[in-house]
């Protein structure tokens, strides 16, 4: 066994299952938003409604996006110890930030937000919110600037073989990350409007209670989504261009550039192969394909006139089965980003076999299958959970249900105490 | 600069082991078989504080990642089992917490019940094997790796792992006499003093299998005040232990917090300037100018984050004060 190859594995294996919670995370705080804004605004029992149905799924959704988000963070340390090594002093800055932050202040905001109901004042409640969505927006954009320097370091230099940080703002313009950024972002609001459609559509076509009510959110659901998508596509088109200037090697090394690149790594690293797997590219078609199915999400815009889409009925179960389409297209679409980076932890910098931990390969298998089991299991309890109260409608969610009321949940009232 | 950012670093930590700490203890408290609305009771006056507490852990590998790169990387790696048993515990203790209500099932609630006092047990284990580690030094080589992990294995390192794990459930048990209701938290009095007493011996015990380590008596640097340090640990429960006896929680609290903290006190004070002692080649050790992150680096996160930290501690501060006094009737239950 390839401790190596254990840690890559790992490495993916992690940010995958992350990415399905964060990028749900990311787009539903950003509709809440608007849903709880117009309930201070307006009054409306029914944006309260909304708010408290949608955001007791966006509640379930977090714990596994902290969950994931601990194991990656420490993982770095764990299991890639050259990485903290020799780029540490670069790499591990927009990280603490973004502990600090964003990450800090996002949990301690959603707490408060999560007890908050019927004990703050509504704009307080509001405001804390905002808070969650605004912490959850500068998480994204720190966790891309890191990412954006494994794909293209800037900003440094190497002094007695370590990186050293000589332009932080080399960083924050760096080609890697805005479109990136735009990219991630909007393919967040693209999975968390479409969830927000299909399970609106799911209610709707099984004519369950809150007509009216999913009738709202299906349609800021859809919108949502077909904005997004073409935010998706926009972004990701506008990424060849800077992506493939500075990873050369990224899409296949036929270019001038790229030979040129990978003769003067061969010069400098020694002979080796490269070029990343094949496997990254072909994920990336498919991811495309994906991308342009989904734009079709706007031939459904125009039903929502009178009702179309609802009357009837095969859009909406579209809606259902487009659902697991933005989450398979999330994890190609990093796939692509991060396995085209190999061979280099940061590229053309630090080669992934000197950034690994020097640990056994059976304590690196042992961590790998047990994380593995972990997430993976509490992923798929926390999705079953997830359809569980999807399916259970707006009647009476335990998010900000006041506290007089016995838990509708509890199989037996619960007084006071005891 | 690297001193104010290792302070910064035990400061974050710190908080971690007391916040984190008492969430943990509630957790093992789970395991005395409590009835279903008395465990649901206990989780809740955690309640608010749950999701702010965890995080104390996140911003402190953060600070460890950003301004000690070198030394994130060797004492991770080669505190590996530990460091992934505490991990592991916290997912579960993260997870257990937040859904365990979410299932209408008495059973299914019980179960994640069991899914968090595991959780608790192995972060608590797992913490206090990685503060051993520090302490008795790790077999750092000279060219700057941890050989191995089979060096986390000693009995000093088991008996931190239990002195930690006795401190939590007393601090947990403390923490619910002073936040559960007046009748609920006179009923579990007997019991947080009965722990205290506990972690005494368990903290007592750990001291001596230190004293008694070559390790440990190698890599410390200030002996004294190690040993000082350990008897103030000491005193803090012993007061706790008297405040309970005069019905003053608060007072209680505020000793096993101070108790909580001051393990993370004991190892930067003892081993300083050393951040990690190597036990195979003294000139590997790494001191905390060594670790450090170089001068821009920590100048830059200095710029960024400390005009921040009011705001940061001032947001917990306002959690706090929003959701003090004891949890309820009108409390909003959700955990």
């Amino acid at each position: 066994m390839d401790t190596l190859l254990l840690a890559r594995l790992q490495f993916a294996t992690t940010a995958s299952v992350h990415f399905l919670f964060v990028a749900v995370t990311l787009g539903l705080v950003t509709l809440l938003v608007g849903m709880q804004t117009a309930w201070v605004v307006t009054g409306n029992h029914r944006w309260e409604r909304l708010t408290r149905f949608w955001g007791q799924l966006y509640v379930i959704n977090y714990v596994l996006g902290i969950a994931t988000g601990v194991v990656m963070e420490f993982q770095f340390g764990l299991n890639w110890s050259g990485l903290s090594r020799y780029v540490g002093n670069v790499f591990g800055a927009p990280l603490a930030i973004e502990t600090l932050v964003a990450f800090f202040l996002e949990s301690t905001f959603l707490g408060m937000w999560i007890f908050g109901w019927h004990r703050l004042r509504r704009g307080a409640h509001l405001a804390l919110l905002y808070g969650v969505a605004i912490t959850a927006y500068a998480s994204a954009f720190w966790i891309m600037v890191a990412n954006s320097w494994l794909q293209n370091p800037v900003g440094y230099e190497v002094r007695d073989g370590v990186a050293h940080l000589t332009d932080f703002a080399a960083l924050l313009t760096n080609p890697a990350l805005w479109m990136a950024l735009g990219h991630v972002v909007s393919a967040a609001l693209l999975t968390g409007g479409l969830l927000m459609a299909a399970i609106s559509a799911w209610h709707l076509n099984r004519r369950t209670p809150d007509l009216a009510l999913f009738r709202s959110s299906l349609r800021i659901g859809l919108v949502t989504a077909a904005l997004a998508i073409t935010l998706v596509q926009g972004f990701g088109f506008a990424q060849f261009g800077p992506v493939g200037g500075v990873q050369p090697t990224k899409f296949g090394g036929d270019s001038p550039q790229a030979e040129v690149l990978i003769a003067d790594w061969t010069s400098r690293f020694g002979p080796g192969d490269y070029l990343p797997p094949a496997l990254s590219n072909v994920g990336l078609g498919f991811m495309i394909l994906i991308g342009f199915a989904l734009g079709l999400l706007w031939l459904l815009v125009p039903l929502l006139w009178r009702d179309w889409i609802i009357r009837l009925r095969f859009p909406l179960w579209l809606l259902m089965l487009a659902l697991p389409l933005p989450f398979v297209a999330l994890i190609l679409g990093w796939i692509a980003r991060e396995v085209g980076r190999h061979p280099w932890v940061a590229y053309g910098l630090l080669p992934v076999d000197q950034a690994v931990s020097p640990i056994s390969p059976w304590l690196m298998a042992a961590s790998l299958v047990g994380f593995t089991l972990l997430l993976g299991t509490l992923a798929v309890t926390n999705w079953m959970l997830l359809a569980r109260y999807a399916a259970r409608g707006a009647a009476d969610p335990a998010l900000g249900r006041p506290p007089a009321q016995p838990p509708a949940d509890d199989p037996r009232p619960e007084p006071a105490f005891a | 600069m690297e001193l104010a950012w290792y302070a910064l670093l035990g400061l974050f930590f710190a908080g971690y082991l007391v916040l984190g700490g008492y969430d943990y203890g509630v957790g093992l408290l789970l395991a005395r078989g409590a009835d279903a609305p008395r465990r649901r009771a206990a989780l809740n006056a955690v309640g608010p504080f749950f999701l702010g507490n965890e995080v104390w852990l996140v911003a402190a590998a953060g600070i460890l990642f950003g301004a000690f790169p070198v030394l994130e990387g060797e004492l991770l790696a080669g505190s590996y089992p530990a460091v992934a048993a505490a991990l592991a515990g916290v997912i579960l203790v993260t997870a257990g917490v937040q859904l365990r209500s979410r299932p209408d099932s008495a059973r299914a609630r019980a179960a994640w019940d069991r899914v968090i006092v595991v959780g608790s047990l192995l972060a608590a284990l797992g913490w206090g094997v990685v503060l051993a580690g520090l302490l008795q030094g790790v077999p750092l080589r000279a060219d700057g790796h941890v050989a191995g992990v089979t060096h986390l294995f000693t009995p000093f390192a088991a008996a931190t792992g239990l002195a930690v794990l006795a401190l939590v459930v007393a601090h947990g048990a403390t923490f619910l006499t002073l936040q559960l209701p007046t009748v609920e938290g006179d009923r579990l009095r007997p019991l947080a003093r009965r722990l205290l007493l506990t972690a005494i011996v368990a903290v007592g015990a750990a001291t001596v299998a230190g004293l008694l380590s070559d390790r440990v008596r190698a890599a410390a640097q200030r002996p004294a005040v190690g040993v000082l340090l350990a008897v103030l640990l000491v005193t803090a429960l012993l007061a706790a232990r008297a405040a309970l006896g005069r019905r003053r929680p608060g007072l209680a609290f505020a000793a096993t917090a101070t108790a909580l903290a001051l393990p993370v006190l004991l190892i930067g004070a003892t081993l300083w300037p050393y951040a990690l002692v190597s036990t195979v080649e003294p000139s590997a050790s790494l001191t905390v100018t060594d670790a450090a992150a170089s001068g821009p680096t920590l100048r830059l996160l200095g710029w960024l984050t400390v005009p921040l930290l009011p705001a940061l501690l001032g947001f917990q501060a306002m959690c706090l004060w929003i959701f003090r006094g004891r949890a309820d009737g009108r409390a909003p239950v959700y955990w």
